[in-house]
């Protein structure tokens, strides 16, 4: 284990070198060209195609269960049910198993399921399965379910709360008696979801040993390795999992869902390989979406522009189980309390179970929701005030090294400098001027106005569960290829070959000298995920940490073949040299020496790093549950149909503190990319739910932009080099989409003058709001 | 997708035979957007899939004093054709807003219209046109105006064993003008929430006024059909078009429109929409260069 402490952050004296270099990702090609094996291409000898009969209803008892007619048919290999194939209790909340026996909760859950010779057979044997059900009243709505005498999702829970989430600092009762301008309004955000590009998929093969290999979209590896072991009574140490090339997740992958202990019991029940892959169809009705908020918050400031309180009371939908996503809270009360200098907030969230499909973690844990209704009613506090959005923002910005109440302890900070960059950007004088010939267009109808929303972000891991931790090994064999072994997982964000630039830098070899190996549990050591936008920031300073290590063995060994202690070495470009006479040895000679001789070893280092952060308080949620935290501000541009609503979002300024950009290319890539999802948040996305049915489970209708939707992106970087993160980086994973709805909404009021509370801001909507303002000028609330 | 008999004849005459033969249990394939769809979701189980595609006929577009639009051309095809561009703007207009180049490389013109969605966008600018389906069977032929070839959502005016062979489109004399507006959610990839198509036959009634000599309104995804907004089209008819006249019409369509609450939009909105583009594509006409 190395020793080391910290690698540098960019500020001090190493030389650049690859750090910060555009170079492209080591998988680009392979994945450009179709070459890559995803896990849908993945097929073994004599495997089966799994499929899950669905219940389709939203709350039911289980009559009876007749799987006759589909046993019979020919290329059926095996049917399994909750009867003849129970499973055990697993999942986030332990309130879930593979096969519902008795009831089930929601119109997903899994009844039976098939494997077959092929596809079409095993469809055709579920619909020849008969199932009967004594249905039950159900709950929709979560705030219905918190009604006393609601009909009761789980049986063994004492009631349909799952937990409350009560936060507060300061004393925010009092804080709005005493404050000079208050703003208040009910929020309504809807269902979304991740829209992979891969879908997800399992498959499952026992060896003749009788142990277990699960190939599968997992974002977490090995809590997949945990939670199967769990849900089926198999030793964690007999099941290995596989990660092959995924297509995108978005937190998709960081539940264990039933259909993997499922395709493991078709195979247990079959001694065969089995499948699942997931239609598009499944994937939009079967994972878990991003839960809706039903939300009440005020914010007030006192008449100098100082933000001064906050409060809200969040309702979340958890759907029929518990997943990862019930701990979005966390993240959320962490916009409320700490997005600014907040002096008192109040937070309070009910998880609720209903008879919805279940609801989970996407892009932003929590994050996009918050930030949606806190900055809109910072914009409303500053209109209040009669104070430029802007300088409102400027004035009550978080800063570099302190700590907020809640106990986020603020190094690196860059976000005033990322509003002055958006909002120079985006033309901000021009609103600050109040012209009113700012609003005009070429077109009557049409308005034009500019917004800004800003975001704080977990940006040095999220401690959310008791190990933050990644570990990582460096070997160097005798060419001098150094092989990075990392706990993270690649999910197509670009990460390994931010963590390959990291691991060249800190060896002085070349990055095409680096192979990154991240998919195998029986390789790679203990990570806890990928998630929180912690992949480069953890497993880079693993990563640096086991270089170091490697990069110390080879240099003590040159020492000796050169004759002068190690620190006159250095090593640069495949060469170990003496820095002052310039004296050198090939590096792989090194490695081949230490290779061949007698009593020889090899060159390995290992790193592991866990950031020094707490796990919040269980009772007050307060602690430093990340080492660094992310900034941004996103400005748009937008124009407004005013007799369609129809919102057109022209350009967007995206200002990121990342810390230290590893690879800016990288950097721009996801907050591209998180500006999309953000872009479809605000204006067109939406799951439409009606009695725990999804009516709209199609790209046709479930409309994520296209690239004719998008607006021109102008992102800038903003480096703060941060002191904990490798080489100055910060996470930047996630908030690329989180600030997008609220600046949108802010733009349409600048636009309009009308609020939007409710997303997606769909030109109905905006159409309604425009004409209830019109009506009602005095008021500015949305019908 | 349940099994199917796959034909690939290669006349108009063989095609409807097999289709004649197969009754409500054989489907035509053109570029199969719109039925492999249907049938890989288990909507549709047809027995025999009766491929058009080799059948020559059906992808001839040519102008002999009327235009000839062959049912099987692709909305691509359109896209890139002279004759639509110079003539028919409107159609080349209309089929690149449909779906995305991908999909509008296999749709054709034949397969929006036969499939009858109301939202099909092809139909609203053609029936503004003035356009006639021109209909094969096994052994006739008959020729309709397209405003009466649609029977219902999904529903066309062909039998077993017809096929829509071509689309007749009259040449616009000069003074005839035609737009289609769809509102859509997306900029691409969308079904249209509400849809306008208004075509006009004008003539300079004094210095700056244009009057109406001929006109249509024909509304898509706003009924169980496309529809044409008769009594707006009548006040207008005839007459000089004003700011005044222009509203009234809007409003009369909107109220001839015959929404529903979907996904993709609630009846108000959508009749709120009929009158906006309905407004905005003949207030548009009061200053077409004549
Ligand atoms: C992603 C996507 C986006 C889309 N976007 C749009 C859009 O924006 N606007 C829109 O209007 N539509 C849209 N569609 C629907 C579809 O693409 C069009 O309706 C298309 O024009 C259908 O043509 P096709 O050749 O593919 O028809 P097919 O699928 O081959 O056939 C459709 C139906 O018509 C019948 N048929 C076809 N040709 C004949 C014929 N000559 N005689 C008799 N019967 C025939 C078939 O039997 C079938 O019932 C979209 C579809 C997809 C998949």
């Amino acid at each position: 284990m190395s020793d080391a402490t910290k690698p540098p952050n960019g500020s001090g004296s190493q030389s650049p070198g690859i750090i910060g270099k555009r170079v492209p990702k080591l998988d680009a090609l392979d994945k450009a060209t179709g070459r890559a094996q995803y896990g849908h291409d993945v097929t073994l000898p004599g495997m089966l195609v799994g499929k899950i009969l669905y219940a389709n209803v939203p709350h039911a008892r289980i009559v009876s269960v007749d799987i006759a007619r589909a046993q019979k048919l020919r290329g059926v290999r095996a049917v399994i049910t909750g009867a003849n194939n129970p499973g055990r209790k697993f999942g986030y909340g332990t309130d879930n198993t593979p096969l519902k026996g008795d009831k089930v909760r929601c119109r997903r859950d899994e009844v039976a399921a098939v494997a077959a010779v092929d596809e079409d057979t095993a469809n055709e044997a579920l619909e020849l399965i008969r199932v009967e059900y004594d249905e039950l009243p159900a709950v929709f709505d979560p705030r219905a379910a918190l009604v006393e005498g609601a009909p009761k999702i789980h049986h063994d829970k004492p009631s349909n709360l799952f937990t409350r989430y009560d936060y507060s600092h300061g004393d925010a009762e009092r804080a709005f008696d005493s404050a000079d301008v208050v703003v208040e309004g009910d929020f309504d955000l809807p269902y979304v979801t991740h829209s992979a590009m891969e879908t997800a998929f399992c498959l499952a093969a026992f060896d003749l040993q009788g142990h277990l290999t699960v190939w599968s979209t997992t974002q977490i590896p090995f809590l997949l390795q945990r939670d199967l072991s769990e849900a089926l009574g198999i030793p964690g140490r007999e099941i290995r999992v596989i990660q092959p090339t995924i297509g995108g997740s978005f937190g998709r992958g960081l539940d264990v869902y039933p259909f993997e202990p499922i395709t493991v019991q078709l195979a247990q029940a079959t001694g065969k390989p089995v499948r699942i892959s997931f239609s598009r169809t499944e994937e939009f009705f079967a994972s878990a979406h991003r839960q809706p908020a039903i939300v009440r918050m005020r914010s007030a400031a006192r008449h100098d522009g100082t933000l001064w309180a906050r409060e809200a009371r969040l309702v979340l939908d958890a759907g029929a189980y518990i997943s990862w996503g019930a701990v979005t809270p966390l993240v959320m009360m962490e916009t409320v309390a700490s997005l600014y200098r907040v002096p008192h907030a109040k937070f309070v969230a009910d998880v609720v179970y209903t008879n919805n499909l279940p609801t989970g973690a996407m892009r932003g844990y929590g994050n996009p929701q918050s930030t949606f209704f806190t900055e809109v009613q910072m914009d409303e506090l500053a209109e209040k005030l009669g104070m430029d959005p802007v300088e409102f923002r400027l004035k009550n910005a978080n800063q570099p090294n302190e700590e907020t109440p809640q106990g986020l302890k603020i190094t690196s900070c860059g976000l005033r400098e990322c509003i002055t960059e958006a909002a120079q950007r985006i033309g901000w004088e021009s609103r600050a001027a109040t012209d009113e010939r700012r609003f005009e267009t070429d077109e009557p109808h049409v308005r034009r106005g500019v917004g800004i929303a800003c975001t704080l972000n977990v940006g040095g891991g999220a401690r959310i569960y008791r190990s933050d931790g990644c570990g990582a090994t460096v070997k160097v064999d005798d060419f001098g290829r150094v092989t990075l072994v990392t706990g993270s997982t690649e999910i197509g964000q670009g990460s390994e070959t931010a963590l390959a630039q990291i691991v060249a830098e800190a060896m002085g070899v070349r990055l095409e000298d680096v192979t990154v190996i991240n998919s195998d549990t029986s390789v790679k050591p203990w990570d806890v995920g990928v998630h929180a936008s912690r992949t480069t920031f953890i497993a880079g300073n693993a990563a640096w940490r086991a270089a170091q290590d490697a990069k110390r063995q080879i240099l003590a060994h040159a020492a000796q073949m050169l004759n002068v202690s190690a620190d006159a070495l250095e090593i640069g470009d495949r060469i170990v040299r003496v820095k002052d006479d310039g004296r050198q040895v090939a590096f792989d000679k090194v490695v081949r020496a230490l290779h061949y001789r007698e009593g020889g070893t090899f060159v390995i280092g290992t790193g592991w790093y866990d950031p020094p952060t707490q796990l919040v308080d269980k009772d007050t949620y307060k602690g430093n549950i990340s080492a660094a935290f992310g900034f941004g501000a996103q400005a748009v541009e937008v124009l407004v149909d005013m007799e369609t609503g129809k919102v057109r979002v022209l350009r967007l300024v995206a200002a990121h503190d990342v810390g230290r950009a590893i690879n800016p290319m990288y950097c721009e890539g996801q907050i591209e990319g998180g500006v999309q999802m953000g872009v479809g948040y605000a204006l067109t996305e939406e799951l439409l739910v009606r009695d725990g049915q999804i009516l709209n489970p199609t790209f046709l209708d479930y409309r994520v932009p296209t690239a004719l939707d998008m607006p021109e992106i102008e992102t800038v970087l903003i480096e703060t080099a941060d002191p904990e993160g490798p080489f100055g980086a910060k996470g930047v994973g996630e908030m690329g989409g989180t600030p997008t709805a609220a600046a949108i909404a802010n733009a349409i009021f600048d636009a309009t003058g009308v609020r939007l509370r409710r997303l997606p801001m769909t030109g109905e909507r905006v159409l309604a709001a425009i004409i209830k303002g019109e009506s009602n000028a005095a008021s500015q609330t949305e019908p | 997708m349940k099994p199917f008999e796959f034909f690939k004849p290669a006349t108009i005459g063989d095609a409807s035979k097999i289709l004649a033969d197969y009754g409500r249990e054989g489907r035509a394939l053109a570029g199969g957007t719109d039925l492999l769809i249907r049938m890989k979701r288990g909507q549709w189980t047809p027995r025999a899939v009766v491929s058009l595609n080799r059948i020559a006929a059906l992808r001839a577009m040519e102008m002999n004093g009327e235009l000839q639009l062959g049912a099987r051309v692709t909305l691509g095809e359109i896209i890139r054709s002279a004759e639509a561009r110079g003539q028919f703007p409107v159609l080349a207009r209309t089929a690149s807003k449909m779906a995305g180049v991908q999909v509008r490389s296999l749709a054709t013109v034949g397969g929006n219209l036969c499939n009858a969605s109301p939202s099909a966008d092809m139909a609203p600018p053609l029936i503004a046109l003035g356009a006639r389906a021109d209909i094969a069977g096994r052994d006739h032929e008959r020729i309709l105006p397209l405003e009466d070839f649609f029977v219902g959502p999904g529903q066309n005016a062909l039998v077993p064993g017809e096929i829509l062979r071509a689309i007749f489109i009259p040449r616009p004399a000069d003074g005839f003008f035609c737009s289609y507006v769809k509102l859509e959610h997306r900029e691409a990839m969308d079904i249209a929430i509400a849809g306008v198509a208004v075509s006009a036959q004008l003539a300079k009634s004094a210095a700056e006024i244009r009057n109406c000599l001929d006109v249509r309104i024909v509304l898509g995804a706003v009924a169980p059909v496309p529809r044409r907004a008769k009594r707006a089209e009548e006040i207008l008819r005839g007459n000089d078009l004003t700011r005044e006249r222009i509203q009234e019409a809007a409003r009369l369509a909107a109220s001839e429109a015959q929404p529903i609450d979907d996904v993709r939009g609630s009846a108000w909105y959508r009749r709120q929409m009929i009158e906006v583009l309905t407004r905005r594509q003949l207030l548009a006409l009061m200053t077409a260069p004549l």
